[in-house]
C-alpha cells in the first residue's frame, strides 16, 4: 500500500465507536488516502454474518445520551456506520480484516460467517506489517 | 469543459465530499463542478480535497444557509 495509508484498530463493538469508524473511513477515501481496518475484540460481532445491522448499543457511559444522538442521526437522516464503510469501498481503496485470535475465540473461523464487506481474516502480525510506519488509531 | 452540478443538500459530512468524488469519477480536465450543499463542513473540506487531489477551488458562496461550491478540474490523468 502507498504511503500515507489510515490504519485503524477497531476494538470497541458499539454503535457510538462505529459511526466515527464510518466517517473517518468514508473521509479517508474520499481524499483518495487508502484505509486498513482490523477489526478485533467486540467489535467481531458487528461484522458477523447478518449483524452490521443489529448493533445498536451505546457505551454504558453514554447511555443517558445514546437516545439523543440516535434521534439526531435518524432526523438528519444519516446513513448507518455499516452504509458509510459500504460507500468507502465503492469509492475508495478500503480494505477490512478480522483478526484471527478473534476468530476462533468468538467460533468465527471461516470466511461465511462474516459480513461480505470483511475482506479476509488474518493475524495482528500481518496487520501491524502492513501499517508500519503508517497513521494508526485505536477505536 | 462542461459545468456539472451536484446537489448534495441535506448531506451530512462526509457524504457532500463523497457526491464530488463521485462526479469527479466521471468529469474531465477543464470541467467545472458546481456543488450545492448545507453542511458546514463543506467550506474546509472542499478546500481540502482540493489541496489533496490537485483540483482548484474556484470559490464558495454562501447564501441562505446553502454554500455553492464551485472547483475547476485540473488532476485526471
Amino acid at each position: 500500500m502507498e504511503k500515507g495509508g489510515l490504519y485503524i484498530i477497531m476494538f470497541s463493538g458499539t454503535a457510538d465507536k462505529l459511526i466515527p469508524l464510518g466517517v473517518l473511513t468514508q473521509s479517508a477515501a474520499n481524499l483518495g488516502v487508502p484505509v486498513r481496518i482490523f477489526v478485533t475484540g467486540w467489535a467481531m460481532l458487528a461484522f458477523k454474518k447478518d449483524g452490521p445491522g443489529s448493533v445498536n448499543r451505546i457505551s454504558k457511559e453514554f447511555e443517558d445520551m445514546a437516545p439523543l444522538l440516535m434521534k439526531g442521526m435518524a432526523e438528519m437522516k444519516a446513513p448507518s456506520w455499516y452504509d458509510m464503510l459500504k460507500t468507502a469501498k465503492e469509492i475508495g481503496d478500503v480494505k477490512i480484516y478480522a483478526c484471527s485470535l478473534m476468530a476462533e475465540a468468538l467460533k468465527m473461523k471461516n470466511k461465511s460467517d462474516y459480513d461480505p464487506i470483511v475482506d479476509d481474516i488474518v493475524g495482528a502480525a500481518s496487520f501491524m506489517q502492513m501499517a508500519a510506519g503508517g497513521q494508526v488509531i485505536f477505536i | 469543459m462542461a459545468t456539472i452540478n451536484v446537489d448534495s443538500r441535506g448531506s451530512a459530512c462526509p457524504g457532500p465530499i463523497t457526491d464530488l468524488v463521485r462526479a469527479y469519477k466521471k468529469a474531465n480536465n477543464g470541467d467545472i463542478i458546481e456543488l450545492l450543499a448545507t453542511d458546514a463542513g463543506i467550506k474546509a473540506d472542499a478546500k481540502a480535497w482540493c489541496e489533496r487531489t490537485g483540483n482548484e477551488l474556484l470559490g464558495i458562496e454562501e447564501k441562505n444557509g446553502e454554500y455553492i461550491v464551485k472547483i475547476l478540474i485540473k488532476s485526471k490523468k
